[in-house]
C-alpha cells in the first residue's frame, strides 16, 4: 500500500493541472487579498463612555457627527462593555469622559480649582495610526478649552490615549483562513473526481480488480495521498500568507491538521461521489466545480454569511465548508483549542460519515 | 494432462437479459485456447467470470484448482489477466507501473525483464501515451506477465492492431507460451485464431457452438467450397434458379472486398462434394452469364462459423 500511496503521490505531482488547482489558483487569491489593502475602512464608530450628561459630552458628540470620517455610535452601558465592543472589533474608538467633566464648579471640587479635573480617556483597538492621531487632533483642542484658567506649560495631559487588543483578526487573515479551506475544498472533490473517473475510463479500476490486491487498500491509498497534499497546500497557502503579507496565526498550527484532514475527508468522499456520477473526466471535472464554487461563496469563504436573506445563513453554516472555515479561524486567529471547536469538528465527522456512506452507495467500478 | 480452467454450466443474467446460456469448456495447462466469436456473443463476459470480475448467475467455474468464487484471491495471485482496451496510469513510466502492479503480488518478475519479453527495452523511461497503439498493447500482455503467471487471461490483444503489429504480437504469445504457460484469448479474427490457438472454442448468442482443433473444425466441412462471381448484369430469376441447383446463392452485400460492392456480385456456397463444383461450374457455362471475375475458394473457418451459426462472423 505504502508503494501505492507514493504512486499516487508522484502522479499527482506530475500532472501539472493538479498542482495548478491544489497550489496556485489559492495562491493567486492570497496574492489579490493581500495586495488590496482592507486595514483601513472608510469610517471610524466612535462612542461615548462615561459621564455622558454634561455639555462638554453633547458637545463632542456634535463634534464627531460633524466629521465625515467619523461615525457616531450608541453610547454603551459602561465603560467595560465599550471596552469589550472594542476587543471583539465592532467598535474603534471609545471617549470615556469623566464624571463632570467640563463643568465649571467650583462646588464640585473646592479649593482644588479644575486642574485636578482627570483627564478624558482615548480608547483605540486596531486602528491605524495615523487614524488614531486624527482623533486625538479632533478631541484635544476641546479638552483644552475645557480645562480653564492654566496656561499651557502648567497644564496637566488633558487627553490619554489607551491601545487595547483586539481580538478582532485584519480581514486579510481572515480570508486566509478561508483560502486554506476552499482550496483543499475544490482541489479535493475536483482531483478525486478526475482520478477515478479517468481509472474507470481507461479500465484502471479493474485492472485492479484482477490483481491480489485488497481493494479496499487502492482506496486508502488515493485517499492518502490526497490528504498529504491537502496538508502541503494548507502548510504553503498559510506559508505564503504569513511570509509575504504578514498575516498572524495566533493559534497552535497543529491544532489546524485535524481540522484539514477532516475537511478534506468530506470533499474526498464528494469527490468519489462527483465520479460515480459523471461519465467522463470532462464532466467530473464540470460537476466538481458546480459543487464547490457556490459552496466556495455560501460558507463563508469571503464574506460572512450572517447578512445573507431569510434561512439562508443556516442553510450555509450547514454546509461542510462552513465549520471547516470557521474551525480554522477558530484555532488560527484566535487560538481557540481544539475541544473549543469541538461543535465544528462533530459537524464534521458527521459530513465524513454522510458522504462515506453515500460514496459507497453510488461508487461503481465501470 | 490437468485441466487449467474447467467451466461448468455458466449462466449470466442482466436482468432479463441473458448474457451466456449454459457453458461448458475446460482448457488443457500448457495449450494456447481460443474463443471466437462476433461481438456480443459472451467472449469477455465468460472471461470476467473465470477473472472473478464478475459473478456468474449459475454454474461452476474452477481455475487451477480453484472454485472462482471462494479463492478468488488464490487465483488471482497466480493467472495474468489483459483486459480488453486495457490502459495504464497517464503519470508513472512503464518500469513504474510494472514495479507498482508487481508490488500487489506475493511473487514478481524484474520489470526489466519483462520489457525485455515484449521488446520495449528501450521505453522503460516513457510513459504509456508516448507508446504506438501497438507497443501499448505488448505493454499490456507486460503486464499480465508481472507476477510470473501459470495461465494468462488475454481479451482480444490483437483488436485495432495493424497486420505487421498483430503478427509481432502473436510471436509474443507464441513465446509466452513456450514457456509452459497456459494461455487463454478471446478474437474476432479467424486467421489470428487458425494461426495460434491449438484447440478452439466458438461462440455464438451466449452458447458455445463447437469445440475442437481449428483444423479438425475445417475439416468438419472439408468439401465445402465458396465460388465468388462479379457478373457483368445482375442475374436474370432463370439464371438464380438454374445455380442454386447445386448450391447455396447469395447477393454480395459490401464487405471488405471492392468487387463485392459491384451490382452483380455473388458468393455460391457449394454442397459437400466435388461433383457439385463440377456441376455448378458448368451450369455458369450453360447459363450464357458474362462472368467478370470468379474465385474458387477452400474452406476456412469463417464457413465453419458460417455453417454452425448461419451467420457471417464480422458483420
Amino acid at each position: 500500500m505504502l508503494a501505492l500511496t507514493v504512486a499516487n503521490f508522484k502522479m499527482m505531482v506530475r500532472n501539472r493541472q493538479t498542482t495548478f488547482w491544489a497550489l496556485f489558483f489559492p495562491l493567486i487569491l492570497v496574492v489579490a487579498f493581500g495586495l488590496f489593502d482592507f486595514t483601513s475602512p472608510d469610517v471610524s464608530r466612535v462612542a461615548i463612555a462615561g459621564d455622558t450628561q454634561t455639555p462638554f459630552s453633547s458637545q463632542l458628540a456634535e463634534q464627531v457627527q460633524g466629521i465625515e470620517i467619523l461615525e457616531l455610535e450608541e453610547p454603551p452601558p459602561g465603560v467595560e462593555e465599550g471596552r469589550e465592543l472594542i476587543v471583539e472589533g465592532d467598535l474603534d474608538f471609545l471617549v470615556v469622559i469623566p464624571p463632570g467633566y467640563g463643568l465649571s464648579s467650583p462646588e464640585a471640587s473646592p479649593g482644588s480649582g479644575l486642574s485636578a479635573q482627570a483627564p478624558v480617556k482615548l480608547i483605540s483597538g486596531g486602528e491605524s495610526e495615523e487614524r488614531v492621531r486624527l482623533v486625538e487632533g479632533i478631541i484635544r483642542p476641546m479638552t483644552d478649552a475645557a480645562v480653564l484658567g492654566e496656561t499651557s506649560a502648567e497644564r496637566p495631559e488633558t487627553l490619554l490615549g489607551e491601545r487595547v487588543e483586539t481580538r478582532e483578526a485584519p480581514y486579510f487573515d481572515i480570508v486566509l483562513m478561508g483560502l486554506v479551506g476552499m482550496g483543499i475544498m475544490t482541489h479535493s472533490i475536483i482531483s478525486i473526481a478526475v482520478r477515478i473517473s479517468n481509472y474507470r475510463n481507461l479500465s484502471i479500476l479493474k485492472r485492479m480488480l484482477v490483481t491480489p490486491l485488497a481493494i479496499w487498500k487502492f482506496f486508502a491509498a488515493e485517499v492518502t495521498a490526497q490528504l498529504l497534499l491537502a496538508v502541503i497546500q494548507a502548510v504553503v497557502i498559510l506559508a505564503v500568507g504569513i511570509a509575504v503579507f504578514g498575516a498572524r496565526i495566533d493559534g497552535n498550527v497543529l491544532n489546524l491538521l485535524p481540522v484539514v484532514i477532516l475537511g478534506s475527508l468530506v470533499f474526498l468522499n464528494i469527490g468519489f461521489i462527483v465520479s460515480a456520477w459523471a461519465n467522463s473526466p470532462a464532466a467530473a471535472s464540470g460537476l466538481g466545480n458546480v459543487i464547490s464554487f457556490p459552496m466556495m461563496f455560501f460558507a463563508g469563504t469571503f464574506f460572512s454569511t450572517s447578512t445573507l436573506p431569510w434561512l439562508l445563513p443556516y442553510g450555509a453554516e450547514a454546509l461542510p465548508l462552513a465549520p471547516m472555515i470557521t474551525a480554522l479561524r477558530e484555532i488560527g486567529l484566535h487560538g481557540a483549542t481544539l475541544w473549543d471547536v469541538w461543535p465544528q469538528l462533530a459537524w464534521l465527522a458527521g459530513w465524513v460519515a454522510a458522504t462515506a456512506a453515500a460514496a459507497v452507495k453510488v461508487f461503481r467500478f465501470s | 494432462m490437468s485441466e487449467a480452467i474447467r467451466v461448468e454450466g455458466l449462466v449470466k443474467r442482466y436482468g432479463s437479459f441473458t448474457a451466456l446460456e449454459g457453458v461448458s469448456f475446460g482448457v488443457e495447462e500448457g495449450e494456447i485456447f481460443g474463443i471466437l466469436g462476433p461481438n456480443g456473443a459472451g467472449k469477455t463476459t465468460t472471461l470476467e467470470i473465470i477473472e472473478g470480475l464478475q459473478r456468474p448467475s449459475e454454474g461452476r467455474v474452477t481455475v487451477l484448482g480453484n472454485d472462482v468464487l471462494r479463492e478468488a484471491k488464490k487465483i488471482k495471485a497466480r493467472i495474468g489477466v489483459q483486459l480488453q482496451s486495457s490502459a495504464y496510469f497517464n503519470y508513472l513510466s512503464l518500469l513504474e507501473i510494472l514495479r507498482l502492479l508487481g508490488s500487489f503480488y506475493p511473487h514478481s518478475m524484474p520489470p526489466e525483464e519483462l520489457l525485455e519479453v515484449v521488446g520495449l527495452s528501450d521505453k522503460g523511461k516513457n510513459r504509456v501515451d508516448q507508446l504506438s497503439i501497438g507497443q501499448r498493447q505488448r505493454f499490456t500482455v507486460a503486464a499480465s506477465l508481472v507476477n510470473d503467471p501459470e495461465l494468462v487471461i488475454l481479451d482480444e490483444p490483437t483488436t485495432g492492431l495493424d497486420p505487421q503489429a498483430r503478427r509481432n504480437l502473436w510471436d509474443l504469445i507464441r513465446e509466452i507460451h513456450s514457456r509452459k504457460v497456459t494461455v487463454v484469448l478471446t478474437s474476432h479474427y479467424m486467421e489470428e485464431a487458425e494461426a495460434l490457438c491449438q484447440r478452439l472454442a466458438i461462440m455464438d448468442h451466449g452458447r458455445i457452438v463447437a469445440i475442437d482443433s481449428p483444423d479438425r473444425l475445417i475439416d468438419r466441412i472439408e468439401t465445402t467450397y465458396t465460388v465468388k462471381l462479379v457478373t457483368a448484369d445482375p442475374l436474370t430469376s432463370d439464371q438464380q434458379h438454374l445455380l442454386a441447383k447445386s448450391a447455396t446463392l447469395q447477393k454480395s452485400e459490401g464487405g471488405s472486398d471492392s468487387a463485392a460492392d459491384e451490382p452483380g456480385s455473388y458468393v455460391l456456397r457449394l454442397n459437400k462434394t466435388p461433383e457439385a463444383l463440377n456441376a455448378t461450374i458448368d451450369r455458369i457455362v450453360r447459363s450464357g452469364i458474362t462472368l467478370k471475375h470468379l474465385e474458387i475458394l477452400p474452406a476456412t473457418l469463417e464457413d465453419v462459423f458460417l455453417d454452425l451459426t448461419g451467420n457471417e462472423l464480422r458483420d
